[in-house]
């Protein structure tokens, strides 16, 4: 008899540590993933700066060509010599041509928008792992029976990605229920 | 529905019943074949004699199972490691997830073959490794190949690639030697001298041929369907999206090219069957039904609606 009784309460200690572990494990992987939304933001200030001016500096000096370019053409074709205007083009188109076969603007923009895309994805999967997280937590804490373990050791409810109650993000407007239209 | 703990543990308990019923197998053939080739040679073999050798070598394929099963997969599959700069899609997205998931990046490898496909494999999410086809990178868009990333990493989470794997190699070998056995009986020359060896693999292919249904049964063990439908499931909770998942499914059940690489050892890795209607012959035919336990895309997808 007695050893049944032994069985029942080693098992239930196993059991209510294995859910204390859960408690106090989830809480330190929130934390982590806290930091990692952190993480994941500084990555995205850095970048971005970075990757904007270089593209910048891309563009511009690909657009000076074609600026000159088409000065050049206007010339000829209001009748004027365009000779000085396309001496002084050439040899930087010269140096365009051998760096570059082949004027590159377009990848270097779609780059761009790829790596924008994929730095917002970034930060929006760290926030989805921290609303995951706490999501699994608060679910565990207030359903039986691993409620009790959360009352018995005053588990806190976890806040996760802290949004406002209330709001115009709470509710769709009329606007808001159409595609919205791209103008470029 | 079980939740992922209970799926967990029950993968990891059906990995080493896998490997606990290889090492028995293996065994149990030697002793049968080396008091059958005694007795037909005529002299004693002595008891259990080859079966102490089977057991040391079984297990040293068992190890090599374990720790190696990620790499003989992608070796037999011809896959090549992905980088950043050529695989941009691939590798950001797969990086996404992994952050989104809480697991860390898998290793990110690629099949040359035009048929889109992709499967995960490794023996723990430490130690993942996820493949797809350039054929799947090129047709699919960053939102369908989310959906397809994210089923895989939720294999890998999931524990199916350690099962999944270590099936793929062991009874894989099996299946395949199997196999083979029973084919070079069927076209062996009937020349005096092949005549012993002949006798010799009829036994050895009768005893694989009798021993198949319970090959399959294990193969099933480790696809079963519902398995897919989880990763499904896993792969919306992800993304949040069941519309790329949905559209890649769609794509590739419409492309009608099988992928050469795939072979039945591996076919029950991929994300969708990778043979397409091509039928085999005799005795191949019938296994590659056998082992042909993909859902039908039209359940997944339907699956996938009600998600949504």
């Amino acid at each position: 008899m007695i050893i049944y009784v032994i069985i029942v309460l080693v098992v239930l200690v196993v059991w209510v540590i294995s859910i204390y572990n859960f408690f106090v494990s989830s809480q330190t992987r929130i934390k982590a993933s806290i930091q990692e939304i952190g993480n994941q933001l500084k990555r995205q200030s850095d970048l971005i700066p970075n990757l904007e001016s270089s593209v910048k500096g891309y563009l511009s000096h690909e657009k000076g060509i074609l600026q000159m370019l088409s000065d050049a053409r206007k010339l000829i074709s209001i009748g004027k010599d365009a000779s000085a205007k396309i001496a002084e083009l050439l040899p930087k188109l010269q140096v365009v041509v051998e760096s570059n076969p082949e004027l590159k603007g377009n990848t270097v923009v779609t780059n761009l928008m790829d790596e924008l895309r994929d730095t917002a994805d970034k930060v929006m999967y760290a926030r989805r792992l921290l609303i995951d997280l706490t999501a699994d937590f608060n679910v565990k804490r207030v359903t039986f029976p691993s409620s009790i373990i959360a009352g018995m050791f005053k588990f806190e409810e976890m806040k996760g990605l802290e949004t406002s109650d209330t709001g115009v993000h709470l509710s769709v407007s009329e606007l808001e229920t159409k595609s919205p239209k791209i103008n470029l | 529905m079980k939740n992922i703990y209970e799926v967990r543990n029950a993968n990891k308990i059906k990995s080493s019943i896998v490997v606990v019923g290889f090492v028995i197998f293996v065994a149990l053939t030697v002793y049968v074949l080396s008091q059958a080739l005694g007795y037909y040679w005529g002299y004693d073999v002595g008891g259990l004699g080859f079966v102490g050798f089977a057991l040391i070598i079984s297990g040293l394929i068992s190890y090599g199972s374990y720790y190696f099963s990620d790499q003989i997969v992608l070796t037999i599959s011809g896959a090549k490691k992905a980088n950043r700069k050529e695989y941009f899609d691939f590798y950001t997205v797969a990086e996404n997830l992994a952050i989104g998931s809480g697991l860390p990046k898998p290793k990110l490898y690629v099949i040359d073959d035009s048929a889109p496909n992709a499967f995960a494999t490794g023996r723990d999410p430490k130690h993942a490794v996820i493949c797809a086809t350039t054929g799947l990178l090129d047709k699919l868009t960053r939102t369908e190949l989310e959906g397809v990333i994210a089923h895989e990493l939720s294999h890998v989470r999931n524990y199916d690639t350690r099962l999944q794997s270590l099936v793929a190699v062991m009874v894989g070998l099996i299946a395949l030697l199997g196999d083979w056995l029973l084919r070079m009986r069927m076209f062996g020359d009937r020349d005096r001298d092949r005549e012993n060896m002949g006798a010799i693999i009829l036994v050895l292919g009768i005893i694989f041929a009798i021993l198949s249904p319970i090959i399959a049964q294990l193969i099933q063990l480790a696809i079963s369907r519902r398995r897919e439908f989880m990763a499904d499931a896993g792969s919306v909770s992800l993304t949040k999206q069941p519309g790329g998942l949905i559209s890649a499914l769609e794509k590739i059940s419409k492309d009608t090219e099988p992928l050469e690489v795939a072979n039945k050892a591996t076919a029950h890795l991929y994300i969708a069957s990778p043979f397409k209607g091509k039928r085999g012959q005799g005795s191949v035919g019938w296994f590659s039904n056998l082992f042909n336990t993909h859902p039908p895309v039209e359940e997944r997808i339907k699956a996938l609606y009600d998600m949504g």
